[in-house]
């Protein structure tokens, strides 16, 4: 338990050195973000105007304490530039980006675990798919393979929209659908990855002495890869998954650009971009949440597998 | 038939098959003639009226009205107001507004609102423009706008005020629009950033011009993405590429070409202050001469633009019907030019860029080009929130910009030209330019022309530019879904929303 806490402290320090620095790097661009809220036509008097009413004319600590202050109270603030509330815009972006990570996520751990554990245990021709797949998903980016997907699956045939994501209360089926290309595409990338980590881990594990002694003892060959092999290998496994996951969060910058899907990656590139201090630190926020949410979720699960880690 | 066998397996992949069609069927079926789906290359910039682009602002027009609508030359058209008159030597604009108009929250439209939709412009970035009026309201269907001083850009003045309740704007909240346009978002069926959904106003005093009932805006910013989503029919309509053209064209669409842009050099160092080599005319003719304008149409636009001398667009008021170029392509000329100058080494430059300008076609092309008089161009990357106001602070002597050229000649004068002008960036006053905008605030249409052509010429003769080609963008819809008759933006960027029939 105290070393849960100690994680959450120290989770904390992580949060508030990497808003801080993040608002830091946006300080001191007043009058360039006054006018590009106001426009090429801004005059100097309505800059300046502007610059007051965004409070942007404090000093930096004044102001990220007001932010800090507003993040405790779930207050966010406003997009300087659409006026639109940050915890709104969030609360629609991050189901989106949410649903693509961990509905990717899922299938990944599926996936990947299928896929390694055969690829170790039975050799031959499974295994040279893993490698050539780590290969593939390794050289080809994700939005590379997205264009494919969309070319052949939508364009050509048009088994699947091309674009756009529909809300799952709007339509279960719709939702689904337009989540299946986004999905595929970043997909490949992710087993990828984890499919060859879990086969590393389970060949590693074959080969110890304890596996050649349960063998011995004729306990059933599934026991033996599945309740003692998988599970020493799961703590490598877990944590290429918790890396997937980051890894994820960023890829889906670029998938959501191609499916024109409305997730936090689209808001923090475009926001980024003109430097609406309010959206950026939502979605960095939230980001960095996240990252430390899985990043402690990996943890449990490794200590929960493999209780010498505990310790 | 077990599990397993090729029959089964077959029959699994067949009736997988169907149901994937059957399910991608209803996923990508269009609704009927009474839907307008369009694809924007960029999200909308929330509900501010005081900003808010025209560039893909369909949004906008959808939920708001105005008194009066500028035309594609910077005419007036009716909107909210059934009749108006400019007087007082072009300081007054008097509108009688039309009677029952309603706001989209069931309030009437009274002749506060509309002074409050103009007053609270003075918050906007052009706030200057509007600081000084006067407002009358002699009835309770009439209001006069007055300046103290003659407005030569009157008509885009009134056009650009979004009229909203006053309460609305005093209470300054941007969450769900209120208007009285064509249409009324529906927010609850609104994905923002993704998606907006409108469903027609049949209250709007002008229903019939807008014949769709429900009006669906698409933010779909890849080129590629829009393009799959068109040629699959997820959106009736969206701006491409002109690299895309060929592909859109052979799924059936049609396309309309916008030359709304000059792309050129904006010479704006004119004195000669931060380098003194061009502050001598021959230099900038120079500088004219080794760009072989056809050979930018055909090769860099891809056929997609019209070689030009000049930066107005043809048919507005400052266009020279039979200027010919001046400059036509003769690099020998030009280094005769520089060296009787005294400027046969040439000097260094630096060229500020941004993205979404095109650098990667234009600048590998004009850099090559001025090296040919030993102008040496380097790139300077401008991005962030400083990226506006190092652009227009005037410390760049010359850059190279994709610049609009309006359909109201005037305004395009104004922006560029006079001394407050912000693509006038070194801001420095001319006295044949000032002496002309002062009396096209009063002159008559014909007398106006005539002085916008006097300073073209002018301007032309100075080589206050380098004008390259007459280019824009490439707007692609399906004729099966929707026609588009009449072009009505002054910008010349895409169609309105009133163009969509």
């Amino acid at each position: 338990m105290s070393s849960l806490i100690k994680s959450l402290l120290r989770s904390i320090g992580v949060v508030l050195v990497v808003t801080f620095a993040t608002f830091a790097l946006m300080y001191g661009n007043a009058p360039g973000i006054a006018q590009s809220v106001l426009g090429l036509s801004a005059s100097p008097e309505s800059i300046q105007q502007k610059i007051m009413q965004l409070g942007l004319d404090r000093p930096l600590l004044v102001q990220y304490w007001n932010w800090i202050a507003g993040v405790v109270t779930g207050d966010l603030g406003r997009s300087y530039y659409t006026s639109e509330s940050v915890s709104k815009a969030l609360s629609n972006r991050v189901p989106v980006t949410l649903t693509l990570v961990l509905m990717t996520l899922g299938l990944t751990a599926i996936f990947s675990v299928l896929l390694g554990v055969f690829a170790a245990v039975k050799g031959g021709w499974i295994d040279r798919v893993v490698q050539w797949l780590s290969v593939l998903g390794t050289a080809v980016p994700g939005y590379v393979i997205a264009i494919v997907l969309v070319f052949a699956f939508a364009v050509m045939w048009r088994l699947f929209p091309a674009t756009g994501y529909v809300p799952p209360h709007r339509n279960l089926t719709q939702w689904f659908m337009s989540l299946v290309l986004p999905v595929s595409a970043l997909l490949i990338g992710a087993v990828a990855g984890v499919a060859t980590q879990i086969r590393s881990a389970m060949l590693d594990m074959l080969d110890r002495d304890f596996v050649r002694t349960l063998r011995a003892r004729g306990i059933d060959e599934r026991l033996v890869l599945f309740r003692h092999v998988l599970r020493n290998a799961a703590a490598p496994g877990l944590t290429a998954l918790s890396l997937t996951m980051i890894a994820l969060l960023g890829g889906a910058v670029f998938i959501e650009l191609v499916f024109a899907l409305p997730g936090m990656g689209q808001l923090a590139n475009a926001s980024a971009q003109i430097s609406d201090v309010p959206m950026v630190m939502g979605t960095v926020l939230v980001t960095i949440v996240l990252v430390l949410a899985t990043n402690l979720l990996a943890d449990i699960g490794v200590a929960l597998l493999n209780p010498k880690s505990r310790s | 038939m077990s599990i397993g066998t090729p029959q089964f397996i077959s029959r699994l992949v067949t009736t997988a098959g169907v149901t994937a069609i059957m399910v991608a069927g209803s996923v990508g079926a269009v609704a009927g003639k009474e839907l307008l789906t369009l694809g924007a290359t960029l999200d909308m910039y929330g509900w501010n009226p005081g900003n808010q682009p025209g560039y893909q602002n369909w949004a906008a027009e959808a939920v708001w009205g105005n008194l009066v609508k500028c035309n594609s030359v910077g005419g007036l058209e009716a909107d909210m107001a059934e009749s108006w008159e400019v007087s007082n030597g072009n300081r007054t604009f008097t509108a009688k507004l039309r009677p029952d108009l309603k706001f989209s929250d069931g309030s009437p439209v009274a002749l506060e609102d509309v002074k409050a939709s103009f007053e609270f412009l003075t918050t906007s970035g052009r706030g200057a423009d509007y600081e000084d009026i006067e407002f009358e309201m002699p009835d309770a269907q009439t209001i006069s706008l007055s300046w103290p001083e003659p407005q030569p850009i009157l008509n885009n003045k009134i056009c650009s005020a979004n009229i909203l309740p006053m309460t609305v704007l005093a209470a300054g909240n941007w969450d769900v629009p209120i208007g009285s346009g064509p249409y009324v978002l529906d927010d609850g069926a609104t994905t923002t950033g993704s998606e907006y959904v409108f469903k027609k106003n049949s209250d709007h005093w002008n229903a019939s011009d807008y014949p769709y009932d429900n009006l669906v805006i698409k933010v779909i910013t890849a080129d590629g993405a829009a393009v799959s989503a068109l040629t699959t029919g997820q959106i009736d309509a969206t701006l491409v590429a002109a690299g895309s053209l060929e592909t859109v064209k052979a799924a059936g669409m049609e396309v309309i070409q916008f030359l709304g842009q000059t792309p050129r050099l904006i010479i704006s160092d004119r004195t000669g202050a931060k380098i003194p080599a061009l502050g001598d005319v021959r230099v900038r003719q120079a500088m004219n001469m080794v760009f072989d304008k056809a050979a930018m149409a055909e090769h860099l636009y891809l056929g997609n633009a019209e070689p030009t001398a000049q930066v107005y667009r043809k048919g507005t008021a400052a266009h020279i019907v039979d200027l010919e170029d001046p400059y036509p392509f003769d690099v020998e000329k030009a280094r005769e030019l520089m060296a009787e100058a005294g400027f046969a080494d040439g000097f260094e430059l630096e060229f500020p860029t941004m993205t979404g300008q095109n650098f990667e076609t234009l600048l590998p092309y004009v850099r090559q080009q001025l090296a040919l008089i030993n102008i040496r161009v380097t790139e300077v990357p401008l991005s962030g929130a400083n990226a506006i106001s190092d652009l227009l602070s005037g410390k760049f002597p010359v850059v190279l910009w994709q610049l609009g050229n309006d359909g109201n000649s005037a305004f395009q004068i104004y922006v560029e030209s006079t001394v407050d002008g912000w693509w006038n960036l070194q801001h420095v006053g001319n006295e044949f330019i000032d002496g002309r905008w002062v009396k096209i605030a009063t002159a008559s249409a014909e007398e106006s022309a005539a002085l916008q052509q006097e300073i073209n010429r002018y301007v032309v003769d100075e080589a206050w530019f380098a004008p390259f080609v007459y280019m824009g963008s490439t707007y692609a819809f399906n004729p099966e879904k929707v026609s588009i008759p009449t072009q009505s933006d002054a910008e010349a960027l895409t169609p309105k929303l009133r163009d969509f029939q």
